[in-house]
């Protein structure tokens, strides 16, 4: 027997501490870029912005000093390079992501918070519902493969699949909001916030035609990956040996092959997962529904750095993190890594 | 004690057809066997001769390209005659497990990776008996104790096991429902020696504790002598000799019976085993006449146009060779 028993100390040394350690060194590395990379630029934001300013009205010179002074230290550009690095790691552990150049006073931090949970919102259940549809349609019309209706729900996707994205969603917008006028054309919802019945079905009602457009393409792309990971499962010894016993295909189907044809594809769920953060930005603009991706969009149309900057932060956190999840969560879909 | 399961004049072929060229390769070729109650049937022969495509016409779980295109075989269970061309999917289903299993080649990897060893005991017991979960726990607690398997293999993974280890779990999960008729093919192939004798007297222990026949399958005149009670020596898809094991063991008539004995390693002597001449023939196309001419050091003429039919040499013992037909008669 080669059975051996990890020791829990032993998992936390070899297993889960190193990962943590990397998780921790992907972030550090990735933020620090994300300060470098700015700072490369020729471009200095506070000219740009007494520029803005000045370019239509003359100011006096004195309250352009004093205004270039506050602007600097508001920007966190005082001082030399590794002196505003210290600052910018001190502010990001208060919270703080500055100010926005487009809503001027108003902290990053409040707009982002603005629209995340409606990015959340939209994209994990969109993301959930493919993957579930896509993983468990791929391994049924993989294992009965020679069913007309399998035959034809493939041809269907594969049809589908290479459509780009914004044709569909121009489709959709075009025939169920604009034509049948079925869906909303703009927003995210209607009335007073709050959980009552009314306001949680304009949530739905809103949120439909977009969450159907992504839908639609992940959906495929995860339809057509399971369907070729069933095709090599299903003629594994252990899968083939189960139909020889006549184990009932509902079982089959669901832990023998499911199963099995899941592991890479829940790596993939993680990392679309993580993803969130950047917002779905076509979507979002397509549809004007007001989630971080419409924010970040209306940043990078008006040179708004600190708030790319921080929805870049939270995305490379959030990628981050999770495939550390997904990696401490592993042994758990594959035993077969427990014992590494 | 009765016939089992028998075959008359089995032929199976796999016909293929790939850019319009056909190719017809006879893997079982005329095959009649009569497998009795409660026997060990051991069936030899070399790579490719048929052993596996047999077992598998036997076991009713093959698919195009792989055909029946003559012949029966024909099923003698509780007291029914059974024809198997004439089962529904629906009565084969019903009779797997229960009545007929089947130990695979290459249990590496018959056991899913992701399921632990009880939860896949569950899977094959509930799905010919109505049992709850913790019942087939029991029930599989209990059979791999009877079997001298450690009781922590139940919880384990199937990496988790040892490839010996694993192939006994794969015996006790094929052998569970007690099966009258138990199929093993290559039981013991890729096992060290050690861990083989270990798998033999399990299998043995199995068979003769509910009296249950099986038909083994392996190119392993070793297992044979260990396990069988008969032994049917296939070539190029053929039947050439069929007799009890010490018939065969000792007075092996046919030349490739005698060159597949006179090929195993002895203790008492030291010089150097010949090889049997040649190669296998493909089975697309076939020698005529007896398929063994062309590497047989006894070959006449007639071997070579015209097919030996098996005959009955000794009493119980049956070979398809024109010399020993000869000498038989020349001796009458």
């Amino acid at each position: 027997m080669g059975e051996t028993k990890a020791h829990p100390m032993n998992l936390l040394r070899t297993y889960i501490l190193p990962r943590i350690l990397q998780w921790a060194l992907v972030i550090f590395v990735g933020i620090s870029a994300t300060f470098l990379i700015p700072r490369l630029s020729p471009i200095n934001p506070v000219d740009e912005m007494i520029g803005r300013m000045t370019a239509f009205a003359s100011i006096d010179p004195h309250a352009v000093v004093s205004m270039r002074e506050s602007a600097t230290a508001l920007f966190g550009l005082e001082g030399t390079l590794l002196e505003q690095y210290g600052r910018f790691w001190a502010r990001l552990f208060t919270g703080d992501l500055g100010v926005s150049f487009g809503n001027f006073p108003r902290p990053v931090s409040d707009i982002i918070a603005a629209g995340l949970p409606w990015t959340i919102g939209l994209l994990s259940v969109a993301i959930l519902i493919s993957w579930v549809s896509g993983v468990f349609l791929g391994a049924l019309a993989g294992y009965f493969h020679d069913r007309r209706w399998a035959q034809f729900l493939e041809r269907f996707v594969v049809v589908v699949y290479p459509i780009p994205y914004l044709i569909i969603a121009f489709v959709l917008i075009f025939v169920f909001a604009w034509w049948l006028k079925w869906f909303p054309l703009v927003g995210g919802s209607r009335g007073q916030p709050g959980l009552t019945w009314d306001y949680i079905s304009t949530l739905l009602y809103f949120g439909f035609l977009p969450a159907l457009s992504l839908v639609i393409g992940s959906t495929a792309f995860r339809f057509i990956m399971a369907k070729s990971l069933t095709t090599t499962e299903i003629a594994s010894d252990y899968v083939q040996y189960a139909e020889l016993a006549a184990v009932p295909k509902r079982k089959i189907i669901l832990f023998y092959v499911a199963r099995n044809t899941m592991l890479p594809q829940v790596t993939d769920l993680a990392l679309s997962l993580g993803a969130l953060f950047e917002g779905a930005l076509i979507t979002e603009v397509l549809f004007a529904y007001p989630g971080l991706g419409f924010v970040l969009y209306n940043a990078i149309y008006n040179a708004d750095y600190n708030i790319i900057m921080g929805i870049t932060l939270l995305s490379i956190a959030g990628i981050a993190t999770a495939s550390l999840i997904i990696d401490l969560l592993y042994p758990i879909f594959d035993p077969r890594v427990r014992l590494r | 004690m009765g016939t089992i399961i028998e075959t008359n004049n089995l032929r199976a072929y796999y016909i293929t057809k790939a850019y319009g060229v056909e190719r017809t390769v006879k893997a079982v070729d005329d095959i009649t066997l009569r497998i009795q109650e409660g026997e060990v049937y051991g069936i030899a022969g070399e790579s490719g001769c048929g052993k596996s495509t047999l077992l598998r016409i036997l076991l009713g779980a093959y698919q195009p390209p792989l055909t029946v295109v003559g012949g029966e075989v024909i099923y003698h269970l509780d007291g029914e005659e059974m024809n198997a061309a004439d089962m529904s999917e629906e009565q084969q289903r019903d009779l797997k497990w229960r009545t007929i299993s089947y130990i695979p080649q290459g249990s590496m990897h018959v056991l899913n990776p992701v399921r632990r060893i009880r939860d896949t005991f569950h899977d094959f017991i509930s799905a010919h008996r109505d049992v709850t979960k913790k019942e087939s726990f029991q029930l599989t607690a209990e059979y791999l104790r009877d079997l001298g398997l450690p009781e922590k293999v139940m919880a384990s993974y199937p990496h988790q096991l040892s490839g010996g280890m694993r192939q006994r779990v794969t015996i006790a999960l094929a052998t569970i429902l007690w099966p009258k008729l138990i199929f093993a093919d290559e039981p013991t192939t890729a096992l060290d020696v050690v861990v083989q004798r270990g798998v033999i007297q399990m299998l043995k222990d199995v068979q003769q504790k509910e009296g249950s026949t099986l038909v083994l399958i392996t190119h392993d005149i070793g297992v044979h002598a260990n396990l069988a009670d008969r032994i049917g020596i296939l070539y190029a898809g053929k039947l050439v000799e069929e007799s009890d094991t010490k018939t065969i063991l000792e007075n092996p008539r046919h030349p490739y019976t005698r060159f597949l004995i006179e090929s195993l390693p002895s203790l008492d002597s030291r010089e150097e085993r010949l090889a049997i001449p040649g190669r296998p023939p493909a089975l697309d196309r076939p020698p005529s006449g007896c398929r063994f001419h062309e590497r047989c050091p006894l070959a006449k003429d007639v071997c070579k146009t015209i097919e030996p039919e098996l005959i009955e040499i000794e009493p119980k013992h049956f070979t398809a060779c024109h010399v020993v037909e000869e000498e038989l008669n020349v001796a009458v």
